[in-house]
């Protein structure tokens, strides 16, 4: 018999409910909008290069915060450490472009299918542990992939990488990473909504709240933890290879430092940890306000210190996060109800 | 026929002996209670049955297979269920959302599939009815009572259609009214769904009262098993609950 299968949250109508009705249209515009700036670019003798840029910030940290999200929000396994995929990505479509001269926009999936399957190894060691314990190995993990790379000639050492610009006019430069990145950061938030709204992401949340209770519930949690984690070192492995051409650089001393591991951290937690609309909320208001305070007081520690404060008073204002406080005051808007 | 043996199980923590050579069986189709004074080792010994702890030797024979060395989940899937002396649901949960976690999940495509499928719903409201809490099944696990929590936890385990439930103190903290309502659904699953159940519990009026057999523990070992009556009247269950008695 055929069954309609359902999230186990929809239990709202979303048939008759002209909030949740018109929330995939409001969506669909914002996505259109967004797929269109670089046209604007192409088409006005306005530079856009500012915003192109600001936007494949965001997109970036999105990738990273959702695809956090799935180990640290959904089975509340806390890692520090996710930005050694980024590294892995960075590294690894850096060598095959230096190397063999392939583009970073076909070594991309390639470099989160290899982020994946070390994350797999990685996770069958490190999620032995729990807790405080766990979180340290994540911080260890990344402390010894930078002592590897800042004592690897073939890898550029403490020096890094140089890489080539793609070759393209200046004005037009950032639009093939705008829409890499944009598809990415979509791609990732897809993943996480389809693992949210799955038997795996139901067991996930499940682990997070209690690991005893879910293994005898049926579920093999080791196996769910490992899988959780491998999954989502991919999108970040993916946009960590797309940054390093962007960036025409890669060097241990931006992908290896604990502040990169801890920012999508802070960002899930600002937007809402185990929500999916947290880490994307979460990872456009600390771009924004980072960009804000920057703009404001200048590239000096004043800017650091104003973005820490705000995320204090959010914080204190909505401890579950933004998305996560909002729904449980009831005042959640259906544009960002996607649990 | 044993659907549950146990052989000379044994665990101990640091110098502490919690369970000594435990040997006991559970009939296919029966109500079992394990019951003891505090301390005895009835719920290390659970854990030990559920794979919850690893034992440091002995044997737990599920169904005709060894499984004292399997993972819980691998337990649970075999048809062995439990609940928690203190109820374990999943307060961030909604009490469907409890419902469902419960349920087997099949192979690498189960685990991709939606959360739930409509037979997966249809089965837990019928199982939340049975236990009179069907309409709170959106509600939020945290805002339940200890009473209703009591009763997701019954009727949570029942989605995983278990040959065989241990419940550790399903009568722990409940009023009257809800006691009877447990005592007369464990009764119901065993004489019309021949669910098997092994229970540790304090309150010698269910003890007695539903149970076929009875398991006594004392200082980590089995000192009887036997029917009600009987085991109520042994010399040694009574010194271990009351003490050396001298006249």
């Amino acid at each position: 018999m055929a069954t309609a299968d359902v999230s186990v949250t929809d239990n709202r109508d979303t048939t008759t409910s002209s909030g949740y009705k018109s929330r995939k249209y409001i969506l669909g515009v914002i996505v259109a909008a967004l797929a269109l700036v670089p046209v604007l670019q192409w088409q006005t003798t306005n530079n856009l290069n500012f915003w192109l840029n600001l936007l494949i910030i965001i997109f970036l940290w999105i990738t990273m915060s959702t695809s956090w999200n799935i180990i640290g929000g959904y089975a509340g396994y806390i890692s520090l450490g996710h930005n050694v995929f980024a590294a892995i990505g960075g590294y690894l479509a850096a060598m095959l472009l230096l190397r063999l001269d392939i583009p970073v926009f076909v070594t991309a999936p390639f470099a989160g299918l290899v982020a994946m399957v070390v994350g797999f190894v990685i996770g069958l060691i490190t999620l032995r542990v729990r807790g405080p314990a766990f979180i340290i190995s994540t911080i260890a993990l990344v402390l010894v992939l930078r002592t590897i790379i800042d004592n690897w000639d073939f890898l550029g050492g403490v020096r890094g990488l140089t890489l080539p610009l793609i070759g393209l006019d200046v004005q037009l430069v950032k639009i093939p990473f705008y829409y890499a990145m944009l598809l990415v950061a979509l791609l990732s938030i897809y993943f996480s909504y389809w693992i949210r709204h799955s038997k795996f992401g139901l067991g996930l949340r499940a682990i997070s709240q209690d690991e005893i209770k879910a293994e005898t519930a049926g579920i093999p949690t080791k196996m769910y933890k490992v899988l959780a984690y491998a999954a989502s070192a991919f999108f970040i492995g993916v946009a960590g290879a797309l940054w390093s051409q962007y960036v025409t650089f890669v060097d241990p001393g931006t992908y290896l430092i604990i502040l990169f591991g801890a920012r999508p951290v802070l960002m899930t937690l600002l937007g809402g940890k185990g929500t999916v609309a947290g880490p994307v909320v979460g990872a456009a208001l600390v771009i924004l306000a980072t960009e804000f305070s920057e703009s404001q007081f200048g590239g000096t520690e004043l800017n650091v210190i104003g973005v820490g404060v705000v995320m204090i008073i959010v914080l204190l204002f909505f401890p579950d996060g933004l998305v996560g406080s909002l729904r449980r005051a009831g005042r959640l808007p259906a544009l960002l109800d996607w649990d | 026929m044993a659907l549950l043996e146990i052989h000379g199980l044994n665990k101990a923590f640091g110098g502490l002996q919690a369970v000594r050579d435990c040997s006991f069986h559970v009939e296919e189709g029966s109500i079992t209670a394990l019951i003891g004074p505090n301390g005895a080792g009835k719920t290390t010994a659970f854990n030990l049955i559920s794979g919850v702890l690893r034992a440091d030797s002995g044997r737990v024979i599920f169904r005709g297979e060894q499984i004292q060395h399997l993972p819980p989940h691998q337990i649970t899937r075999r048809g062995m269920s439990r609940t928690f002396q203190i109820s374990r649901n999943l307060e961030d949960l909604t009490v469907l959302e409890n419902m469902i976690v419960q349920s087997p999940v099949h192979g690498w495509r189960g685990l991709l599939r939606r959360s739930m499928s409509a037979e997966e719903r249809d089965r837990a409201m019928e199982l939340l009815e049975f236990v009179g809490i069907a309409k709170l099944a959106h509600a939020e696990t945290r805002d339940l009572s200890y009473g209703q929590k009591k009763l997701l936890d019954f009727a949570s385990l029942l989605m995983s259609s278990p040959k065989l439930i241990l419940l550790d103190e399903p009568a722990g903290g409940v009023n009257p009214a809800l006691l009877e309502s447990i005592m007369e659904r464990i009764t119901e699953l065993n004489e019309q769904r021949g669910i098997t159940f092994l229970i540790v519990e304090h309150n010698m009026e269910l003890v007695m009262r539903i149970s076929h057999s009875v398991v006594v523990m004392a200082y980590g070992s089995v000192i009887a098993q036997d029917a009600p009556d009987i085991v109520q009247n042994d010399p040694r269950v009574l010194q271990a609950y009351l003490g050396e008695v001298t006249l």
